[in-house]
């Protein structure tokens, strides 16, 4: 059974060719990490694989239909999409951000009901973020912000989930307490998740299998370790990259340059230390 | 436990507040019927509706309140609230649909292209209040289209290049009805042209609320049933689209409708700047920004604003001011003061 299959993907941006030749399927259930440097098309493919662009090629199956054959009602009721930080133009609160995730079961002329707000605050204190319900979403942080924009992706109900970048913006506490709520999320809910990353360390970490983008076409795909080792990401990233174990046997992907002996160690230039 | 309780009192709130409204809206049409040149005492009144009712005929003392209860002040009224309800509520769906806190039905190009087919209509077809309803309506759509599609080709910062847009495009439709005032017959359709884009509520009478209350009520029916999505249209067009909206469908929905209640009141008392830009801020900031409230509020609050800024216009000096002008005085400070308030921040 394929949840999500995504076959010989060519898309154009104006003339510019983004996308060629992209094919993975992704098992239900699983968590798949898309990485590539900047620009190597990421986030086009997420939006190709929502429906957003249209390719000029190819075809992608949503539990083996043709995306084509869907409408926006349809395709949203199938995938929920955690967007890149998003600012409002209007200071909605927060609970009224997470019951639009009702959307795609409500007809044009519907509205959700109080029992699906009440619904909606019930999965904000399952995600102990209950006390924004009342806030304003443009006044709480960045990282809260994010927690909303997956709580509005959750009560929307679907078995596939796609996130851009859900830690960009993020300092080093808010990524981690996001990634782990996305995994137990996804784990414990059986959804299966695509998320872009920059970080090849959140994708190791977090991550079932992963596929790598360069120049907008993959370069290598499939179950984490199997994939992010020394030279595939050196070629990826066009960085030499080391994959390193720390004492409890995890792996950390670091940068060869940082490893150097001297490299930046104590500056004996005179600079003055700040006061 | 606290959430719910917390969760409570802010519905009742908003109930509390729609209470009010309405409250003083009933005040506010109540008060408005008795002031203006003639006043009208609340004794007479009733008498004057208790005749009518029982259709009895008029004893000559009452004759002038009669006249003036029935055939001007009251279609006048209700005219100017039904008006104020339609500006508020096309900004406000205006204002969402185009997540630009900067426009309304006036600045997007709308009333200019109503006005302009109105105009074309009168000389055209003569007064026929469904012709010029029609070209209203068709000038006021093209006006709109060609200020969203000129605006979406700029990449930049969006929420001034719409407001340009509009800009540019009022401009053209406000010389087009100029250069129809000046190729028009100076004895038969100027006088028609030029008393009708003066505007205001002057001169309305049953037979105009009449040929515009069924278009109105339509549209304003169908926006207020779409209200909610407007929220989610709000967000931009991909995440729309990713929470299952038809964007480009909804977009048509909103533009035509709320196009086609500005069209309608504009063939019935032309163009009335700044309500539909200042009446949905205003209720933002009483109720909130959530659509689902706030289009059922602003229309509340319109008519109240409306009904005030007419009776104002009737009474504050000897002769009658015309409305615009009283608006412009209220709302363009309001703007400012928006602006510099969004400057705080």
């Amino acid at each position: 059974m394929r949840v999500l299959a995504v076959e010989n993907l060519q898309f154009y941006y104006g003339t510019s060719l983004i996308l060629d030749e992209i094919t993975f399927s992704v098992s239900p259930g699983s968590i798949c990490g898309l990485l590539g440097p900047n620009g190597s098309g990421k986030t086009t493919l997420l939006k190709c694989i929502n429906g957003i662009l249209k390719p000029a090629k190819g075809r992608i199956e949503v539990n083996n239909v043709s995306l084509e054959q869907l409408d926006r009602q349809e395709i949203a009721k199938n995938m929920s999409v955690v967007p890149q930080q998003t600012y409002t133009v209007f200071p909605f609160k927060v609970v009224d951000m997470v019951v639009m995730g009702r959307s795609p079961v409500l007809e044009m002329w519907q509205k959700p009901t109080l029992s699906d707000r009440a619904d909606a605050v019930k999965l904000l204190t399952e995600l102990s973020i209950g006390h924004l319900a009342e806030r304003r979403f443009n006044e709480i942080s960045g990282g809260e912000r994010q927690m909303v924009l997956l709580a509005r992706a959750i009560f929307q109900d679907t078995k596939i989930m796609l996130l851009d970048e859900p830690t960009s913006h993020l300092d080093l506490k808010n990524q981690v307490k996001i990634m782990d709520l996305v995994r137990s999320v996804a784990v414990d809910r059986g959804i299966t998740t695509i998320m872009t990353l920059h970080d090849p360390n959140l994708a190791l970490h977090y991550c079932d299998d992963v596929v790598l983008l360069k120049d907008g076409c993959i370069m290598d795909m499939g179950e984490k370790n199997q994939v992010l080792f020394d030279e595939n990401l050196s070629t990826m990233y066009e960085l030499k990259v080391n994959v390193e174990v720390t004492r409890q046997g995890k792996k950390v992907i670091l940068p060869e340059s940082w490893q150097e002996k001297n490299a930046y160690q104590e500056r004996s230039l005179p600079y003055e230390k700040v006061q | 436990m606290n959430k719910t309780l917390k969760f409570k009192s802010s519905k009742t709130r908003e109930q509390k507040l729609f209470l009010l409204i309405i409250l003083i809206l009933l005040v506010t049409f109540f008060f408005s019927l008795t002031v203006g040149r003639y006043e009208l005492e609340w004794a007479n009144i009733l008498k004057v509706i208790k005749l009518k009712v029982t259709n009895q005929p008029v004893p000559a003392d009452l004759f002038t309140d009669d006249v003036v209860f029935w055939s001007v002040r009251l279609p006048r009224l209700v005219m100017a609230l039904m008006v104020g309800s339609v500006l508020a509520v096309s900004g406000t769906v205006f204002q969402g649909l185009f997540r630009n806190p900067l426009v309304s039905p006036d600045i997007l190009g709308v009333s200019a292209g109503a006005s302009f087919g109105a105009g074309m209509a009168i000389l055209l077809v003569g007064e026929s209040a469904l012709a010029i309803q029609g070209f209203a309506f068709g000038f006021g759509l093209l006006a709109v289209t060609l200020a969203y599609q000129l605006g979406r080709r700029c990449r930049t910062d969006a929420i001034t290049v719409l407001v340009l847009a509009g800009v540019i495009v009022s401009a053209l439709f406000t010389a087009g009805l100029s250069f129809l005032k000046y190729v028009a017959d100076p004895y038969e359709e100027l006088p028609a042209l030029v008393f009708w884009t003066m505007g205001g509520f002057s001169t309305i009478v049953w037979k105009d609320i009449v040929m515009t209350l069924p278009v109105i009520l339509i549209g304003m029916l169908i926006l207020f049933l779409l209200r909610w999505k407007l929220d989610i249209m709000a967000l931009g067009d991909e995440e729309a689209m990713s929470l299952g909206v038809n964007v480009t469908k909804m977009r048509f929905l909103y533009i035509t409708f709320a196009t086609l209640i500005v069209a309608s009141s504009v063939s019935a008392c032309g163009t009335i700047g700044w309500v539909g830009l200042v009446v949905p801020h205003m209720a933002r900031l009483i109720i909130g920004p959530g659509h689902n409230q706030l289009v059922s509020f602003a229309a509340i609050l319109g008519a109240v604003f409306m009904i005030l800024m007419d009776t104002i216009a009737r009474t504050i000096s000897g002769g009658e001011i015309p409305i615009g002008i009283i608006t412009s005085f209220i709302g363009a400070p309001f703007l400012a003061y928006l602006l510099w308030r969004q400057g705080q921040e």
